[in-house]
C-alpha cells in the first residue's frame, strides 16, 4: 500500500538543543549563584563592601537589610545593570564580568519601582518581555494571557497606567516571568501593597519556588523573609552580617522566644525573677515596669510552657501571659543594636 | 493511508524591531502624538493664508516658497518628540528594564530611531498631502515629489538625532522637552525656514541645507549640478554661493550621518552601565 506524505508546509525546524545543556549526572551541583567580594562605591559611600553569596539552585535566597543596607545595589550587580568596582560573581556559572549577554538570557527581573510601558496593555507588557527573550509572537501572547490570568489582571484592554497599584505590581512581576527564567531576581516585590495582594504575591512565589527556579529576593520586610525564604542573608551598611536559614538566625542571634507575664503585684513579679534567676532556659530577663516581665526563653515551645508552668505554680499572681516567637527582627536588633525600620 | 503534516514553526521576531512596535505603539497612544501631528498643520496653513500674493513673472504664490520651510518645520518638531521619549525611557527606569533583557543598547537605539522615523514619515507624508493635495503648492514634477520626501526624512532623522541628544543631559522628559524647543525654534528661525534671513549664519544651521535642497530641488526644479542659493527668495536679494546643489544634499546628509552618531554615542556614554 502506497503511503501518502502530505507536507502542508515548506519550512521544517529542527530542535537543536545545546548539548551543554543536557545535565551530566555525574556532574557535582554547583551553586546557581557564587559573589565573592563584591564592592561597589557611589562617591565616597561603599554602598555594597565585599558581599560574599553563594546561592544554591532552586533555593529561594532572601537579602534582608534595612533600606540603604546594599540590597539593591547587589541586586543590580547580580542582573548586570551595575559593573562592580571590585570582586567577581558567576551566575549559573557565567561570568557576571564576561558574559553579561548570556546572563540575561538566563534571569528574570521584577525592579523595586512598577517598571512598564504605561500606554501598553498588561498583555503587550508581558508579551514584549516574552518576545526579547526569542519567543514567537502567538506564543509570548498566548503565555501572557495565561499568566495575567493567574494573576487576576487577564483580559484588560485598558493601557498600563489605569491599572490599580496592586495590579501594576502584579504586572512588573509577571514581566519578570514570562519566559521561564533560571533565576529570578524579585526587588522587594511586594513593597506598599495592601495585605491582600500581598499575601497573593507570596502565593505565587511559593508557587515558583516549586518549578526548579532559583529566586533571590530582597526585602526589609522579616515577615517575608521568614515566610518565604530557605536562606537569608542580613545585610546591613553594604555588609552580609549574618546568613543561614530563617530557624539558623534565630537560634544562633535571636534572643530566644519571648514570654510576657504582667503580674498581680510586686511581690509575685519578684518571686518570678527569684525563681527564674539561673534557668538554663532563660537567656534574659527584662523588668519592664509596673509588674512586667519580658522573659527571653531558649529551647522552643517545650521550654516556654515549663517556665510558663512553673510561673504559675511557684510564684503566683500571673494576671496576664503573652507568647511571641522569637523573630527576624530581634535577630537584626541583636546583630546591630537597631531595629530593622530604624 | 496516512498522512504526516508537518507545521511550520514560527519564528522569533527581530529584536530591534519589537523594540520599534514598542515604542510605536506609545508614541500613537499619547495625545501628544495628535498635537505633533496637527500643530504644523495649523501653522502651514495660517501661513499658506499670510501668503496668498502672487510672485510677478514666476508664476508661483509666495507660499510656494514658504512651503519648503513648514516641511522642515514639521520634521524639526522630532527633536522634541525623541528628546522626550529617550529621556523618559531613561527616567521611568524602561531602558533598565531593557538592559536586563537579551536585546542590546544596539537593537533599543535602532528601535527608538526607526519607531521615530515611521512617525516622521506620518508626518512629513500629512504635511505633503496637505500642501500637494490640498492647498495646491507648486511642484516642480511628480518624481520631485518623491525626492522632497527623502529630504523631509533625511531633516527628520537628523531630528531624532538631536532629540537623543538632548535626552543625554536632560534629567527629566518635562526638561528635554523644553530644551528642544529652545534649541530647536531658533535654529529653524536662523536658517531661513520660516522668512527670510541673508546672514551667513544660516550656513551653521542643518536645516538650511534642507529647506534649500528641498525648495531649489522640489519647488524650482533645479538640477542637482545647479548652484545653490543663499535664501529661499531667488532673485534681487538672494546670491548663489559656490556649493551646487549635490554637494548641499551631501552637507545634509553628512549633517545626518554626524548628528545621529553624536546622539547615540553620547547617549550611551552617559546611561552605559
Amino acid at each position: 500500500m502506497m503511503q501518502q506524505v502530505n507536507i502542508t508546509e515548506t519550512e521544517i525546524v529542527l530542535d537543536t538543543k545545546d548539548a551543554s545543556n543536557s545535565t551530566d549526572i555525574n556532574q557535582v551541583p554547583c551553586p546557581e549563584i557564587i559573589a565573592k567580594g563584591l564592592e561597589k562605591r557611589f562617591g565616597q559611600l561603599r554602598a555594597v563592601d565585599g558581599v560574599d553569596l553563594e546561592i544554591p539552585a532552586g533555593e529561594l535566597f532572601s537579602l534582608l537589610g534595612p533600606n540603604g543596607a546594599g540590597k539593591s545595589t547587589t541586586i543590580r550587580m547580580l542582573t548586570t545593570l551595575l559593573v562592580p568596582d571590585a570582586g567577581e560573581a558567576t551566575i549559573a556559572g557565567l561570568d557576571l564580568r564576561k558574559q553579561r549577554a548570556e546572563i540575561r538570557r538566563k534571569i528574570g527581573v521584577c525592579p523595586q519601582d512598577v517598571v512598564v510601558a504605561e500606554l501598553l496593555t498588561p498583555e503587550e507588557n508581558v508579551a514584549f518581555v516574552a518576545e526579547s527573550h526569542g519567543i514567537p509572537r502567538k506564543e509570548a501572547m498566548r503565555r501572557a494571557v495565561a499568566l495575567l490570568e493567574q494573576f487576576g489582571i487577564a483580559g484588560r484592554k485598558t493601557a498600563a497606567k489605569n491599572l490599580s497599584g496592586g495590579m501594576k505590581r502584579r504586572l512588573n512581576l509577571a514581566m519578570a516571568l514570562v519566559h521561564e527564567p533560571e533565576i529570578i531576581f524579585l526587588d522587594e516585590p511586594s513593597a506598599g501593597l495592601d495585605p491582600q495582594a500581598r499575601r497573593v504575591v507570596w502565593d505565587f512565589i511559593r508557587d515558583l519556588k516549586g518549578k526548579d527556579s532559583t529566586i533571590i529576593l530582597t526585602t526589609h520586610d522579616m515577615e517575608e523573609a521568614d515566610a518565604l525564604s530557605d536562606h537569608i542573608a542580613i545585610l546591613d551598611s553594604g555588609k552580609v552580617i549574618a546568613s543561614g536559614t530563617p530557624l539558623e538566625l534565630k537560634e544562633k542571634f535571636g534572643i530566644g522566644d519571648v514570654l510576657e507575664i504582667q503580674f498581680a503585684g510586686h511581690d509575685a513579679a519578684e518571686a518570678a525573677k527569684a525563681l527564674l534567676k539561673g534557668n538554663a532556659s532563660v537567656s534574659g530577663i527584662t523588668d519592664n515596669g509596673n509588674q512586667r516581665l519580658l522573659i527571653s526563653v531558649v529551647g522552643g515551645l517545650e521550654a516556654v510552657e515549663a517556665l510558663q508552668r512553673a510561673i504559675m505554680t511557684e510564684a503566683g499572681g500571673v494576671r496576664n501571659l503573652n507568647y511571641r516567637q522569637n523573630t527576624l527582627e530581634d535577630v537584626f536588633l541583636q546583630l546591630t543594636g537597631r531595629r530593622l525600620r530604624d | 493511508m496516512s498522512q504526516i503534516t508537518l507545521q511550520v514553526e514560527e519564528k522569533p521576531s527581530n529584536k530591534a524591531l519589537i523594540v520599534t512596535r514598542l515604542f510605536f505603539k506609545e508614541t500613537m497612544r499619547k495625545w501628544q502624538a495628535f498635537i505633533w501631528l496637527v500643530f504644523p498643520i495649523m501653522i502651514t496653513v495660517m501661513v499658506c493664508l499670510a501668503n496668498s500674493e502672487p510672485i510677478p513673472g514666476t508664476g508661483m504664490h509666495a507660499f510656494d516658497y514658504a512651503f519648503p520651510g513648514m516641511v522642515v518645520y514639521a520634521g524639526g518638531m522630532l527633536v522634541i518628540r525623541s528628546a522626550t521619549s529617550f529621556a523618559s525611557g531613561k527616567k521611568s527606569g524602561l531602558l533598565d528594564r531593557f538592559d536586563t533583557l537579551p536585546i542590546g543598547r544596539g537593537n533599543i537605539f535602532l528601535g527608538g530611531v526607526l519607531s521615530d522615523t515611521i512617525f516622521g514619515a506620518l508626518s512629513i507624508g500629512v504635511m505633503f498631502t496637505l500642501g500637494y493635495a490640498a492647498l495646491g503648492v507648486h511642484v516642480a514634477s511628480a518624481g520631485a515629489l518623491l525626492v522632497g520626501f527623502a529630504i523631509g526624512m533625511l531633516f527628520s532623522i537628523q531630528s531624532i538625532g538631536i532629540g537623543i541628544l538632548i535626552a543625554a543631559f536632560a534629567k527629566t522628559p518635562e526638561a528635554a522637552s523644553t530644551v528642544s524647543m529652545v534649541i530647536i525654534m531658533p535654529m529653524l528661525f536662523a536658517s531661513g525656514s520660516f522668512f527670510i534671513f541673508e546672514s551667513s549664519i544660516v550656513y551653521f544651521m542643518p536645516a538650511y541645507w534642507a529647506k534649500q535642497v528641498f525648495f531649489q530641488l522640489v519647488t524650482l526644479g533645479n538640477g542637482l549640478g545647479d548652484p545653490m542659493y543663499s535664501s529661499t527668495l531667488i532673485g534681487s536679494g538672494a546670491t548663489a554661493i559656490a556649493i551646487p546643489l549635490w554637494g548641499g544634499l551631501l552637507i545634509l546628509v553628512a549633517f545626518t550621518v554626524a548628528l545621529l552618531i553624536a546622539g547615540i554615542v553620547t547617549f550611551q556614554k552617559k546611561t552605559a552601565l
